[in-house]
């Protein structure tokens, strides 16, 4: 890691084969109801992400991605100190968010470092994407964390190999206990107090494959991930009965998934589809089948994603989890885009579940001035049963403004 | 002074000034252009200001590497500024006998995306050019048939109509095309959804670079929109090093 930040450092200096982008954005966003616990109504951030990258040569390049935040809400950290492995439950201050170095040669591609790694095709659920872990905090509006990883890459015209192996679990973050996104029960006593025990992170490594398939017209893949999941299960501990005192821990269960995603354009539409089934050796976890039918199609000005997504328990076990892929299963899932002109968009998505307990609707109008200001507002509104994933959030519903700077 | 000296002086004095042509059918004028102007790679910079309606002004920046000409090339185009789409790339595969393949990387949801047939209508990132617009048209994936002669800025011009065959998806219907008869360089296209004219790309600013003939001012007007895209090529170089991995869906994600 400190040679390749020296590298990047140095960078500058051989200006030619150096570039970065970047991008101040401050955030407000504004809930119209209290929750238990959390009676805050306005959340404020700030985010400034810089991310270099250097060309060593034709073969070697690095790049890397540094965030420093702040927010109003107790949501990031208070202390400096920079972080690598993301596994705080608050966003860290300072973070190094990507840094990797990329050796490429002929049909070869070696990457290791911290890095993102993306399966799979669907765009809403992607059951596939086992080294994807997310930022859950606010549940709804997300955002992928990398992992330090060794992937290697086989290319040739028609086939890809991908092989990865991550020598350290990089958790999902899930919502702060005491703010308003813990999923917790709606019936649990006025007077109890819960207390966050931490994680027990597990120590072995995870590695998975990828065999990506490009046909005349259509294209396949086939995965195989063995390690653990990103989202975590709960133990929870009874500490007294009066004041009834309860201590959660989170732990994270072993996983095997078995993948496959295609997309074929169609005539007049693309369909594209997405299935994993994963099982477990941790007596705690379900095993199940997750999977993504979704068509899409560009029109003109507009953009349309339309699906459905189900899953299938083989093996019930979970009593007590936090799963947002599975929490948009069996339901119908969409996505609509308009570019009303190059500095101006509109977008809609919505998640419904099929049995009509919970949905999610967010609705977003984004505007460019000049070259480097972006203004983007949107409304999230979610309705639905306390007994639903969705609908548990239901008094979540908000309005956000944020005004980017990118350079 | 003979009747046959005659001929043969206004025969040496015509061939002077226009080199010997190939037949002057639809095909073979495509053809000796797709000739003229083949190289085994290029890259170039490109400024691409986009003018809408209203006569606002949206600017861009993009960076092109192509492998190959006509028919096999495999193009990276990737856009440098401004900064929220620096590193959004698209890779055009294009065939003999069929419609391209398309991808396009979006660095901020590190994912890459298959671009559909039936999606290339829809306008490259707010840009009047399409997807469509972005791929190589090979002669053989075209009919093609001599309509007369014109002029563009004064320059003498073959007219041609080009109808995509049936293996070719194209949402246009046709294409009208001039080529100029001095340089054959394409420096009209107009393009047909049925009989309406729905995109006029000029081409001008041409330059001899490195023995090619090329356009260097490209301008694409949506006439339905009102709006044209003014893009300009620089710091354009034939025959660079360039490798076949370099155009592959892997490479994509690899940012310069």
């Amino acid at each position: 890691m400190r040679l390749a930040l020296s590298v990047l450092l140095a960078a500058p200096l051989l200006a030619q084969d150096f570039s970065h982008r970047g991008f101040l954005e401050t955030r407000v966003t504004l809930y119209p109801q209290t929750t238990r616990g959390d009676s805050g109504r306005a959340v404020g951030d700030a985010l400034l992400r810089y991310e270099p990258s250097y060309k060593a040569s034709t073969a070697l390049q690095f790049a890397a991605s540094f965030e420093a935040r702040t927010d109003t809400h107790q949501q990031v950290e208070r202390r400096w100190d920079p972080s690598w492995q993301d596994r705080s439950r608050r966003r860290p201050a300072f973070a190094v968010r990507r840094l990797s170095a990329t050796y490429h040669r002929g049909r070869f591609t070696a990457e290791a470092g911290k890095q993102f790694i993306r399966w799979g095709k669907a765009d809403i659920v992607t059951p596939t994407d086992r080294f994807a872990p997310r930022d859950f905090l606010a549940v709804v509006d997300n955002d992928f964390l990398a992992i330090t990883a060794a992937r290697v890459a086989y290319e040739t015209r028609s086939d890809s190999l991908e092989l990865v192996w991550a020598p350290r679990f990089t958790p999902s973050r899930i919502p702060l206990l005491h703010q308003r996104w813990a999923p917790l029960p709606q019936d649990l006593p006025a007077d109890l107090e819960l207390r966050d025990a931490g994680a027990r992170f597990p120590g072995g490594s995870q590695f998975g494959a990828r065999w990506n398939h490009i046909a005349s017209g259509f294209e396949w893949a086939l995965s195989f991930y063995e390690g653990f999941n990103h989202l975590p299960l709960f133990d929870a501990r009874l500490l007294s009965f009066a004041p009834p005192r309860v201590e959660v821990e989170r732990f994270y269960p072993r996983l095997r998934m078995y993948g496959a995603d295609a997309a074929w354009p169609l005539r007049w539409l693309t369909l594209k589809g997405e299935a994993a089934y994963f099982t477990s050796r941790t007596l705690q976890a379900d095993e199940y089948l997750l999977y993504v039918v979704q068509l899409e199609r560009q029109a003109g000005e507009w953009f349309f994603v339309g699906g459905y997504a189900g899953e299938a328990v083989t093996a019930s076990r979970t009593t007590l989890g936090f799963s947002p892929e599975r929490g948009f299963a069996k339901a119908f899932v969409g996505r609509a885009g308009y570019t009303i002109d190059p500095n101006r968009s509109l977008a809609l998505e919505a998640a419904i579940r099929q049995n009509g307990e919970g949905s999610w609707t967010r609705i977003e109008y984004s505007q460019a001035f000049g070259q480097h200001w972006r203004v983007t507002a949107a409304f999230a509104l979610i309705r639905g049963s306390p007994a639903d994933f969705l609908g548990q959030f239901r008094r979540n519903s908000h309005a956000a403004i944020a005004l980017r700077h990118s350079f | 002074m003979s009747r046959r000296f005659l001929v043969l002086s206004a025969f040496i004095c015509v061939h002077l000034r226009f080199p010997l042509l190939p037949a002057q059918d639809a095909p073979a004028i495509i053809e000796e252009t797709q000739r003229r102007s083949r190289a085994p790679s290029r890259r170039n910079d490109g400024v691409l200001q986009v003018i809408d309606a209203r006569g606002r002004i949206t600017e861009k920046r993009w960076q092109v590497h192509q492998l190959g000409s006509y028919g096999n090339s495999k193009t990276i185009l990737r856009f440098t500024a401004p900064p929220e789409v620096k590193g959004v790339a698209l890779l055009v595969v294009n065939h003999p006998d069929r419609s391209s393949d398309q991808w396009m990387w979006t660095p901020a949801i590190a994912r890459e995306r298959r671009i559909a047939i039936q999606d290339r209508a829809t306008r490259f990132f707010g840009t009047d050019f399409t997807f469509e617009d972005l791929e190589e048209r090979d002669v053989g994936q075209f009919d093609w048939k001599l309509l007369g002669e014109g002029a563009v800025d004064g320059a003498p011009c073959w007219r041609l109509e080009g109808r995509p065959k049936e293996k070719k998806v194209s949402q246009y219907t046709s294409t009208l095309l001039w080529i100029r008869k001095d340089n054959y360089v394409g420096v009209r296209y107009e393009n047909y959804k049925k009989d309406q004219l729905v995109r006029r790309l000029n081409l001008s600013d041409i330059e001899r670079i490195q023995g090619i003939w090329t356009p260097r001012r490209w301008e694409m007007s949506d006439l339905a929109r009102n709006s044209r895209t003014i893009l300009r090529t620089e710091n354009l170089q034939y025959n660079v090093p360039l490798k076949d991995a370099d155009f592959t869906v892997q490479a994509l994600r690899r940012e310069p």
